[in-house]
């Protein structure tokens, strides 16, 4: 029995599949905030999976997903804008939850990692998946119709 | 350990490929589609194929929802290019 693989089991059934749901209902920034969060669990999974199969080289999944799904965030917000005009607004609890639930699983791996060059890609990756957060909750909630624009 | 892993990722999956299905419109059906390569990241990863899991993670939570997304944008302006033509050529005479 590994613990870090338990805890990448229950980040899945109790974080994926909830943003699953989210993500396939409601309205449309819903939606899409629900899909950036979904990124930012899918690669502390990966994260913690790392860690449990005690294979490094899949930390590499995971920095490709923090590099990949804030920039994806920011594709929809441009590109979706003008039909999320009118949704309400999300409040700032998905990013306070991304920055706790990255907090949470970071500290763990970053203290049983040996210091060196694995523990600098760990706070590369956490670093990035906080900023990226907060720059596409940002773009999300000033994503507004441009009419002018996209007649272009 | 390893089974209980395995069955989660391949819940996952379905649930992801059953909201794919079942979201109507297709720029929603976007974001699913992207869930849809993320949990696929997941399963192949936890089938210990990391190199399917980069290239799933490439293809399918990036590249299809941009082209989806891009295509209906396209679509949409086009129809509306051919509903303002229609205007115009009705106020004309």
């Amino acid at each position: 029995m590994n613990g870090w693989l338990a805890a990448a089991a229950a980040l899945m059934a109790l974080g994926v599949a909830p943003v699953l749901w989210y993500a396939a209902t409601g309205p449309l920034r819903r939606r899409v905030a629900a899909q950036n969060t979904g990124t930012l669990l899918v690669c502390l999974v990966l994260l913690l999976l790392a860690r449990g199969y005690d294979r490094p080289p899949y930390t590499d999944i995971a920095l490709v997903v923090a590099l990949l799904g804030p920039v994806g965030t920011l594709v929809y917000a441009r590109l979706l804008g003008p039909e999320m005009g009118d949704d309400p607004q999300q409040g700032p609890r998905a990013t306070v939850f991304a920055v706790l639930a990255t907090a949470a699983v970071l500290l763990p791996l970053c203290l049983a990692e040996s210091p060196g060059r694995s523990l600098i890609k760990l706070l590369v990756i956490g670093a990035l998946l906080v900023g990226g957060n907060i720059v596409s909750s940002k773009a999300l909630a000033g994503a507004r119709p441009e009419e002018a624009d996209d007649r272009g | 350990m390893a089974d209980l892993l395995i069955a989660l990722a391949l819940l996952l999956v379905a649930a992801a490929a059953t909201a794919a299905v079942a979201v109507r419109e297709p720029a929603r059906q976007a974001l699913a589609l992207s869930l849809l390569g993320l949990t696929l990241t997941l399963l192949f990863t936890v089938l210990q194929a990391p190199d399917v899991a980069l290239s799933q993670l490439a293809v399918g939570s990036a590249l299809t929802p941009l082209l989806v997304l891009l295509s209906v944008r396209k679509a949409r302006r086009r129809s509306l290019d051919r509903v303002r033509a229609e205007q115009q050529a009705e106020e004309r005479p």
